[in-house]
């Protein structure tokens, strides 16, 4: 179960983001962890990415996969989330499991796409260090496009980061430096 | 002035690259050691480059001047695609760690032989900085860093072309002359 149904205050800048530290208890991190354990994963690249992911969890029925889409997406904790953003009612989520090891890497882009309001990762990877890399970097983009790292977040185990989706939301996932396995559920919270 | 390897312009060479160039899924040839004397200006100053979710990288003129543009090269372009070419532009470019370009539809346009020069010293295939070329219904084209090799592809309306995410771990620069030409 989550162990919280509040969210702290959101940050504004470079855009709406926060993190949730302590996510999950420990008995569905288990759970959670486990499962994502058993699951397999295809190596999926492009110009733009680098990484292993999950089939779409969303409508795979499992115990793990049931108790984090209850906790990720019941009613009670997307009105808390619309509500920490001041957007309107969320209507749903979608996730998969994705893995980056040695060498991926998520370019920076914003995630438009349509329907996404607030993007989410859930970490799931223990004592994840800066010299790693596979941090989530948050930039800032002027007019002609050109970008300043504002903000780099070293993603913390049982940490559940959300960031709002809009033509300004550039982010990226830094190239994996050391032979780990970054473990994270990324999803959106849809309109 | 820059020369052509004289092995480029032999009849048995050319008459073979006119087959290799026609007969692939994007057209495509790769010469390696093609100039044997090679007169660049490496010093020639780069600037920065961005527009985020794009490109990250530098650009400037290009390391072999008017070379691209010389009677001898155009000859060259010529007889060994068949094709008849109009010089449009030129551009040194470089890559450093962490910099990258992705396929866009921003690069949308017509008919198009890309001409690339490669400069790049002592890479890895690891750290990436590798072009890649893509058309509609067909594999893509993976172009890996050699130096002194060139690559002459033919892209058609809708294909595009990038040069890959370069790895934080490299030790080197990827260092390119870019040269389009338009098909008369």
């Amino acid at each position: 179960m989550r162990k919280t149904n509040s969210i702290p205050p959101v940050e504004s800048s470079p855009f709406p983001h926060v993190v949730v530290e302590d996510f999950l208890d420990e008995d569905a991190l288990d759970l959670v962890v486990d499962a994502l354990a058993g699951l397999e994963y295809s190596f999926s690249e492009s110009d733009l990415f680098s990484y292993w992911a999950s089939v779409k969890l969303t409508d795979i029925d499992h115990p793990a996969m049931n108790v984090l889409r209850e906790d990720l997406g019941d009613k009670i904790w997307r009105t808390e989330v619309a509500k920490a953003f001041q957007v309107s009612k969320l209507s749903k989520i979608d996730l998969a499991a994705y893995v980056y090891g040695l060498g991926d890497f998520l370019l920076p882009h914003d995630d438009q796409v349509e329907n996404r309001v607030i993007a989410y990762s859930l970490h799931l990877t223990p004592d994840l260090d800066e010299e790693d890399g596979g941090s989530l970097d948050l930039f800032q983009a002027d007019q002609a496009g050109k970008s300043k790292l504002v903000k780099r977040i070293i993603p913390k185990f049982n940490s559940l980061n959300m960031f709002e989706v809009s033509e300004t939301s550039w982010h990226q996932v830094s190239e994996i430096l050391t032979d780990i396995q970054r473990l994270t559920l990324t999803g959106w919270y849809h309109v | 002035m820059s020369e052509i390897n004289f092995y480029y312009l032999e009849k048995p060479t050319i008459s073979n690259l006119n087959r290799i160039f026609e007969s692939a899924d994007i057209p495509f040839i790769r010469l390696s050691k093609f100039l044997s004397q090679e007169n660049s200006n490496m010093e020639t100053k780069l600037s920065r480059d961005e527009k985020i979710g794009f490109y990250k990288r530098n650009i400037g003129k290009a390391h072999l001047g008017n070379f691209w543009k010389s009677k001898e090269f155009l000859n060259f372009l010529k007889i060994g695609t068949g094709l008849n070419l109009k010089f449009r532009s030129s551009e040194g470019q470089s890559y450093e760690p962490g910099d990258y370009s992705l396929l866009h539809s921003e690069e949308f346009e017509k008919k198009r032989l890309v001409v690339v020069y490669d400069f790049t010293n002592n890479w890895n295939i690891e750290w990436g900085g590798h072009d890649i070329y893509t058309s509609p219904n067909k594999d893509p084209l993976i172009c890996n860093r050699d130096s002194g090799t060139l690559m002459l592809t033919l892209l058609d309306e809708g294909d595009y072309s990038c040069t890959r995410y370069v790895s934080l771990k490299s030790e080197s620069t990827v260092k390119i002359d870019k040269i389009i030409f338009d098909l008369e």
